[in-house]
């Protein structure tokens, strides 16, 4: 019995003390990495930016070679291969000795971010990577992202990209810091059908009234036989709704921060007259990316939101007999932005050499090439003067909203919040079952639980 | 009359049932190769077809010339699985044999241990690993991937084999220990032969964990020792899936294990049900 109970002890202390190690491994290992406080990699930054801006064409000549190791990912062979032609091209025309390697792991569902974690607090000798805004928080917060203020406000092409942008990266990073670098984005158009524009009889609308008239009169019976043929909008109640949803909150005065106003509730009133009034299809309640695209190609919507992911097909279906404006504006104005950046590690020891790199991704010859040839927005303003892009109608108004394009507010609860919240509360709110207040409270209470 | 309704009733009852099965079983594989010979325009169109109108390999070839890089990672696979049979196999064999015949203090206590491993989330493990590796230098090697894979491998096979050498009588060994083997021949000549069905079992299921397993893969590895699951999951977007190479890329994943099946297939069998049966 006594021997029993001893093996029983043994075998808990043994199972402790293996937890614990492997527990202090993995602390050990982040705070190698982590022990930086903010401040004094601001510090650091900022004297290394000094160092480049004192020591000028210096720099070119005595430059020893540094080798920068950037993991991205792609979304298909051919983005992939364009990634490596502009890591080459950068590695053989920079003149300051930097190679990048870029290392491509796969998106992983959206576990991007959680694997690039994973790595980075098991001490990985990544350097830079690609991003998505809505991991900055974790990675603030465990002081693995270097602060890029001093090297942007030092950076001569800092001005070519919109102040909004800039503005929307600090916000994901909690403070005045910018941590994320500008790379591309998808801002959301109303796509429109200028042949039932004509029908209809209504101009691009360019006021929020307008557009609210604008998807009632589109709505039509073509063919007199009682039933509705045309909706005058594209509806989705379905995941991912609240992007286009928030531009109705906001033309009417509303925010995310307090969703209970007067205006966020009267912008609430109007998504949800437009569905009762049978302005858009009866299943908006459940439709989803797949829906509202089907819809618009077939004819069946005249408008609907979405970004120059679609604009391709929608040209190949439509030719000419599709356009996009942008959301226009009420007594607010706002827009959904999709967004990819870059971020250099707190880790990175060649923080310079790495910020070469990611600003020649930001408003370079990296830029151009990458979205020419993936069709995101780029976030150069020069660039977006260019006819390439000017002679896009589908990027005029994707470059028209980046004004006043926004993100979700980035918490704890926003991702529950996207996937539950928001489409159960509104679909109950659509269907009758709760007013357009209690709707408005319920999603104001699941975002600042 | 009666060999007419007893040929109805077989139809009824084994053959039908039998084909819907079949049909259940394999639709997934041709709609996987289907997909895989379809032409874009007629995969991404929106009518469906169930045997392309014009059959394309353009997926395969691409496999192997894009940034996929497929050979690269089958050699990869290759290698890592493999690799991680032969140390887990060896180091299982040795340790059942042990927990088997030796009743030493702590026995059920290291046992118990084996079995607790296997308790622990593999994204519990990835931190502490991925620190081990790149301390040990193995980061970004084949090697990283071996070793890694031991920890979930080895504890489930050690159970797996005790099975076997539980049901296999002492008096076997005792025999050939009388007739002059020491007990480390007695095990070579005696105890190895009789294990093999056994073992062939455990290499298989070891084999095919190595094969398939993604989540150390993909953190241990880079582009030029990435294995197949790696190279498979970077053909799924933010935007879209690749169906065609990535259904061309399950097709062929899947050759090397169906022949290994097809070789393993009567020795599997017999392994898996020896352990099974107590009496």
């Amino acid at each position: 019995m006594k021997k029993r109970n001893l093996a029983k002890k043994t075998l808990a202390a043994s199972m402790a003390a293996l937890m614990a190690a492997g527990a202090l491994t993995a602390c050990s290992s982040g705070s190698s990495t982590a022990s930086t406080t903010a401040a004094a990699a601001a510090e650091t930054a900022a004297a290394e930016t000094e160092a480049a801006a004192d020591s000028g064409a210096e720099a070119d000549t005595s430059a020893e070679a540094v080798t920068i190791k950037f993991r991205y990912w792609a979304d298909n062979t051919d983005y992939s291969a364009l990634m490596q032609d502009i890591i080459a091209k950068f590695n053989e025309e920079n003149g300051k000795g930097i190679t990048v390697v870029g290392e491509e792991q796969p998106w992983d569902g959206g576990a991007y971010s959680e694997n690039l974690f994973t790595a980075k607090m098991g001490g990985g000798d990544i350097d830079c990577a690609t991003w998505k805004l809505t991991a900055t928080p974790l990675f603030v917060n465990n002081d693995l992202l270097a602060d890029l203020t001093p090297y942007i406000d030092a950076w001569e092409n800092k001005d070519d990209i919109d102040d909004n942008i800039y503005n929307i990266m600090k916000e994901a990073g909690g403070s005045d810091a910018i941590y994320v670098m500008p790379w591309n984005v998808q801002i959301l158009y109303v796509y429109y059908r200028p042949s039932i524009f004509e029908a209809a009889g209504v101009e691009v609308p360019t006021t929020y009234d307008e557009f609210l008239t604008a998807i009632e009169k589109c709505t039509m019976d073509t063919d007199g036989d009682g039933k509705i043929d045309v909706y005058g909008f594209g509806m989705r109640g379905s995941t991912g709704g609240q992007e286009p949803w928030g531009s109705f909150i906001h033309g009417r005065g509303g925010s995310f921060e307090d969703m209970t106003t007067a205006e966020s509730v009267a912008g609430m009133q109007d998504f949800i007259d437009i569905y009762t009034n049978g302005y858009v299809p009866p299943t908006a309640v459940s439709d989803g990316f797949n829906e509202i695209i089907a819809n618009f190609k077939s004819g069946l919507t005249a408008m609907t939101i979405h970004h120059t992911g679609s604009s391709a097909g929608m040209e190949e279906t439509f030719g000419d007999d599709v356009s996009a404006f942008a959301f226009p504006a009420g007594d607010g104005q706002w827009t959904s932005m999709g967004d990819t950046e870059t971020v250099i590690f707190e880790s990175c020891e060649n923080k310079e050499a790495a910020f070469e790199w990611v600003s020649y991704l930001a408003s370079g010859e990296g830029q151009k090439m990458w979205c020419e040839g993936t069709g995101n927005v780029p976030v150069s303003k020069s660039l977006q003067e260019t006819d390439f892009f000017q002679n896009n109608r589908f990027m005029v108004a994707s470059i028209e909203g980046q004004s006043y394009a926004g993100i979700l507010p980035i918490l704890d609860t926003t991702t529950e919040w996207v996937a539950t919240t928001w489409p159960n509360t509104v679909a109950q709110a659509l269907t009758g079952q709760i007013t357009a207040e209690q709707c408005m409270q319920t999603l104001q209470d699941g975002l600042y639980q | 009359m009666k060999k007419r309704h007893d040929l109805a009733k077989r139809i009824l009852f084994l053959y039908l049932p039998l084909f819907v099965l079949m049909v259940f079983i394999l639709f997934p594989f041709y709609w996987t190769f289907v997909t895989s010979i379809k032409p874009e325009e007629e995969l991404y169109g929106a009518v469906v077809t169930y045997w392309p109108r014009s059959v394309t390999f353009e997926a395969y070839s691409k496999l192997f010339t894009t940034t996929v890089n497929f050979l690269q990672a089958m050699k990869n696979s290759l290698i890592v699985a493999a690799s991680t049979t032969v140390v887990s196999l060896t180091a299982s064999t040795l340790a059942a044999y042990a927990f088997s015949r030796y009743h030493f203090a702590g026995r059920k206590v290291l046992m118990s241990i084996f079995l607790c491993n296997n308790m622990f989330p593999t994204v519990l493990l990835l931190i502490p690993l991925y620190t081990i590796m790149r301390r040990l230098g193995l980061l970004y090697q084949p090697a990283s991937l071996v070793l890694s894979y031991t920890t979930f491998t080895i504890p489930f096979s050690v159970w797996l084999l005790i099975g076997f050498l539980n049901d296999l009588p002492m008096s076997l060994e005792e025999a050939a220990m009388v007739d002059g083997c020491n007990r480390g021949q007695a095990f070579v000549k005696i105890v190895l032969p009789i294990l093999v069905p056994s073992m062939v079992a455990t290499g298989v299921y070891i084999f095919m964990q190595s094969w398939n397993e993604y989540t150390f893969a993909m953190m241990f590895t880079n582009n030029d020792t990435r294995t197949i699951p790696v190279a498979l999951k970077s053909l799924i977007g933010q935007l879209g899936v690749q169906w065609d190479l990535l259904t061309a890329g399950g097709i062929i994943t899947i050759i090397p294990v169906c022949i290994m099946f097809f070789f393993a297939q009567k020795r599997l069998v017999e392994g898996l049900t020896a352990g099974a049966v107590k009496g």
